[in-house]
């Protein structure tokens, strides 16, 4: 009995395992997405030093307004910015992954969840 | 929950810091809670209005994170509150001070952008202000740009020079449409000949709406009277039977509403 409770267990974290890295996964390809439709030339070749208002404004309109509302969140996940700007969370997702892969915020996972923050201290 | 307000304009010298303080006290004298901020740190003037000017504490080192807000504000209610309240929150006027803030970098215009964002919930939720009302620096720069960001109203101040209504126009489609802000204009300074009758007033109105897309808020006529002010007093309290404070109250309403 132990044993079959030591197997449950250790399936139940694989299983938890499986559906992170499905959803790394989604995420990468949201990205990728993102990148056929808009192109790489927005990514700059140096990674910018910060996201500041000059940054924002030359930013295109669809990425700017993401990027704002995560300014005014401080940290986010993708849900919490697709609330703000009524668009759908898989959209937010693909604009924060990509906003990430620009180098003008940073995601970190807590658990499951996956938070965008901008970073201020570089 | 409260509102935030940014007076801006494309050039210096159209009558924001004016505007804001009347606006201000217009409010305070509604019963509102206002709390006033100098966000011109190149050439700052409240300090000279209020008549303050050695404070331990500046609106520079709340940015610079020094001090929190609180030791920043001060409260003029006991002189300009009337029925509300009014705090003033001030930028240094010294030339250190000055030289200081035209020479930060990016990165330190991020985190100010953060701190400006924070008061929202410091000010409008736990003090539980009716409005903030931003005077910034004219033009495309940082620290205006930023109150731009963190407001919710953007008044944009301009006289009827064609330089001014070209960089207003420019500014509407290039900075207020791209943070999506509600914005209205204020026409100041207008010659009281183009108001003189109805009809003059019909055809000023039609010249203006091919001017500018976004709605005219307010129309102030050039007033002798508060030019000779000179800044030294707040003109809606001393004179509140005169046209000019009139027109501050229906722009008052308007932006509550709007």
């Amino acid at each position: 009995m132990a044993a079959y409770r030591k197997l449950e267990a250790r399936s139940t974290q694989l299983l938890e395992k499986i559906r992170e890295n499905l959803e790394q996964l989604n995420e990468k390809i949201d990205v990728m997405i993102e990148i056929q439709k808009h192109g790489t030339h927005e990514i700059p070749e140096n990674l910018p030093e910060a996201l500041d208002v000059m940054t924002l404004l030359s930013l295109p309109d669809h990425l700017r307004k993401t990027a704002v509302t995560l300014c005014k969140l401080g940290e986010a996940t993708a849900d919490e910015v697709s609330e703000h700007t009524k668009r759908a969370r898989a959209v937010e997702s693909g604009y924060l992954n990509q906003l990430v892969v620009m180098g003008y915020m940073k995601k970190e996972r807590k658990g499951r969840k996956a938070y965008f923050f901008v970073d201020k201290e570089g | 929950m409260g509102k935030i307000i940014a007076v801006h304009s494309y050039k210096g010298g159209t009558g924001k810091t004016s505007l804001s303080v009347n606006l201000a006290a217009t409010y305070a004298r509604k019963g509102k809670k206002v709390c006033l901020m100098d966000l011109d740190f190149r050439a700052p003037s409240l300090h000279a209005i209020f008549k303050k000017q050695n404070l331990d504490y500046w609106l520079n080192d709340y940015l610079n994170g020094i001090c929190e807000i609180n030791k920043v504000l001060v409260d003029v209610t006991k002189d300009h509150g009337n029925d509300g309240k009014l705090y003033v929150a001030l930028a240094n006027p010294s030339t250190e001070a000055i030289r200081d803030m035209t020479a930060k970098d990016r990165k330190w215009e991020m985190k100010a952008l953060g701190r400006l964002l924070s008061l929202r919930s410091a000010l409008l939720n736990d003090m539980d202000l009716d409005y903030i009302i931003f005077d910034t620096s004219p033009g495309l720069q940082y620290s205006s740009i930023n109150a731009i960001v963190t407001a919710d109203v953007v008044l944009v101040v301009t006289s009827l020079d064609a330089s001014d209504i070209n960089g207003s126009q420019r500014m509407t489609t290039e900075l207020y449409d791209l943070f999506e802000k509600k914005t209205g204009i204020l026409l100041n300074k207008v010659i009281a000949e183009y108001l003189s009758s109805e009809k003059e007033q019909k055809k000023f109105n039609k010249y203006i709406k091919n001017i500018h897309s976004l709605p005219v808020l307010a129309t102030i006529p050039c007033f002798c009277e508060v030019l000779r002010a000179a800044g030294d007093f707040i003109f809606t309290e001393e004179r509140p039977e005169h046209p000019f404070t009139e027109t501050l109250e229906e722009l008052a309403t308007k932006v509550e509403n709007f």
